[in-house]
């Protein structure tokens, strides 16, 4: 990393990140989620190219990225909802209403949050982006079933990294309320991840290619993870500005 | 000296050296966790002297990897005796999903007792348990058959793991400020909760109400008010909150109820309670280990 990427870091850990939605007209649509000081002349972003969403350095990118995962997530679920694989049993049916139910609920909550910063990224997109599912078979149990745990162990790796790169605000505890809501989240996340692989093969729930031989579960960087996500994902993932440690 | 205690207070201290540069203190901190204590004194002078006496009401870092162990002991302990029992298990899944979960729990024993002595705290003690609920004879048992009724035993498997996860939560926001620390404790805290999901799964094969996540809808094993109800004190709740605070909307104007048909209050509720696993207290926790300790 170049010295001057450490100095945007070091200017954008003091200073409220929000949206900054550059060229978002029918030619281009890249979303530079950027810091920001609050006087609009000094704008804190490297070179932009175009499609590419970039999660700023801060915790509203860490919101972020937790934002976009759980949209794919929910998007998924729809989908498969939609229209259910034909072996699918009724508990099966019932499962995967639940788990699109739960991951709207997470979807909202993160969108909420994020919109009380003015921080959401796609806050003026006018379309929201279409996840690319067609690598998945979804017509099947099986297909169905694996294409969730791919995601959920995704999700769970995301979830316990995520916490960390929350950016301590003493004056006001924010990063405790963060921290609270997050691991309220990252527990539903673990159990579904559970429950999902039990479902596809029994016994499983924690298999050592999911927890190590520590008993630790996965865990993830955001650099790692938006290379995971991103043949679902319609534009470019940067999260290289987000702390890793 | 109470090493993970001054480490504890430091984090706590300094709000406003805190804001100006959080991430040259947690490297600081994270280095001395690794460090030996004979480095301690240069390193503790290297730090930003606290600009006042500022002590949170909350647990210390030793406090909560004490608890943390107990915690494991109780769960390792517990499969451990389950998997002497030569009846309890007929079934051969049923007995290797128990030996996946009680090898995890030795590990995170292993662990958790690692990081104590790394910081050269003392171990706690592991505790005598009677899983019966019956202090070894002393009181009437609450369990009595759950190393010989398999249904028994996931009942109280379920309660231990249901507690657990709720407990590592009740307890990172005192490590929050050492970034290794709070990351490897919510990696133990995600495999228990892989764990919690299956003995639900367990059950739920076996003819109970009960969905791999907690739910309103699941049938209680708990009797109101006791011990072991208070683990899942709280669950129901749908009040989330963001900074500010400001209450999730979840009643009013989130668009959440995205199903076809729609639900009903009631049941879109509940579905909130489910996306959100809630934390206990220390009080609560240690509460629930009492009741297997003797």
């Amino acid at each position: 990393m170049s010295d001057s990427a450490f100095s945007f870091l070091g200017r954008t850990l003091r200073r409220r990140s929000f949206l900054r939605v550059a060229g978002a007209t029918a030619a281009s649509s890249a979303l530079v989620l950027a810091g920001c000081s609050d006087d609009d002349d000094e704008v804190v972003a490297p070179t932009t190219p175009a499609n590419t969403l970039i999660f700023a350095n801060g915790t509203s990118g860490v919101l972020n990225y937790l934002y976009l995962l759980e949209q794919l997530q929910a998007a998924f679920y729809q989908k498969a909802v939609d229209a259910f694989p034909s072996d699918f049993t009724a508990e099966d049916k019932a499962a995967f209403i639940d788990l699109r139910d739960h991951e709207v609920i997470h979807r909202e909550t993160l969108k909420y949050t994020l919109g009380v910063l003015s921080s959401a990224y796609d806050a003026n997109l006018t379309t929201p982006l279409a996840f690319k599912f067609e690598s998945f078979t979804l017509s099947t149990r099986t297909g169905a079933y694996t294409a969730a745990r791919t995601l959920k162990e995704i999700s769970v790796a995301a979830y316990n990294g995520a916490p960390k790169l929350l950016v301590v605000d003493n004056a006001t505890g924010s990063h405790v309320t963060y921290l609270k809501l997050l691991t309220k989240m990252a527990s539903v996340e673990a159990r579904h991840a559970a429950f999902v692989r039990d479902q596809l093969q029994p016994n499983s729930f924690a298999a050592p290619d999911a927890v190590g031989a520590a008993g630790l579960d996965t865990v993830k960087t955001p650099v790692e993870v938006v290379a995971l996500i991103a043949p679902y994902v319609p534009v470019t993932l940067d999260a290289s500005f987000l702390p890793t440690t | 000296m109470d090493f993970l205690n001054i480490l504890a207070r430091l984090a706590d201290l300094s709000p406003e050296t805190d804001t100006q540069a959080p991430a040259p203190r947690r490297a600081a901190l994270t280095r001395i966790g690794q460090a030996s204590t004979a480095l301690l004194p240069a390193v503790l002078a290297a730090l930003p002297h606290p600009a006042s006496a500022r002590v949170r009401d909350n647990n210390t870092t030793l406090d909560v990897l004490k608890l943390a162990l107990t915690l494991e002991y109780l769960e390792s302990e517990f499969y451990t005796q389950a998997l002497n029992q030569s009846a309890l298990f007929s079934s051969a899944t049923d007995r290797a999903a128990i030996e996946t979960i009680r090898a995890h729990e030795a590990q995170h024993v292993t662990l958790l007792q690692g990081l104590l002595a790394d910081a050269g705290a003392p171990q706690p003690a592991k505790p005598n348990f009677d899983f019966t609920g019956s202090k070894n004879g002393a009181q009437a048992a609450s369990f009595p058959d759950v190393f010989t009724n398999l249904d028994t035993f996931l009942k109280v498997a379920q309660l231990l793991e249901d507690a657990g996860i709720r407990a590592y939560k009740g307890q990172a926001e005192f490590v929050q400020s050492d970034n290794q620390l709070l990351e490897t404790l919510l990696r133990i805290h995600s495999t228990e909760a892989r764990h919690a999901s299956h003995i639900r799964t367990m059950r739920r094969q076996r003819g109970a109400t009960v969905k791999s996540w907690l739910s309103p809808t699941d049938t209680a094993i708990t009797s109101a008010g006791s011990v072991p109800d208070k683990a899942y004190a709280n669950e129901s709740n749908v009040a989330q909150y963001v900074p500010g605070p400001r209450l999730v909307p979840f009643e009013t104007t989130l668009p959440i109820n995205v199903g076809n048909p729609t639900l009903s209050k009631e049941a879109l509720l509940a579905k909130v309670a489910e996306a959100f696993d809630e934390p206990i207290d220390t009080a609560a926790a240690t509460d629930l280990v009492q009741l297997f300790t003797y």
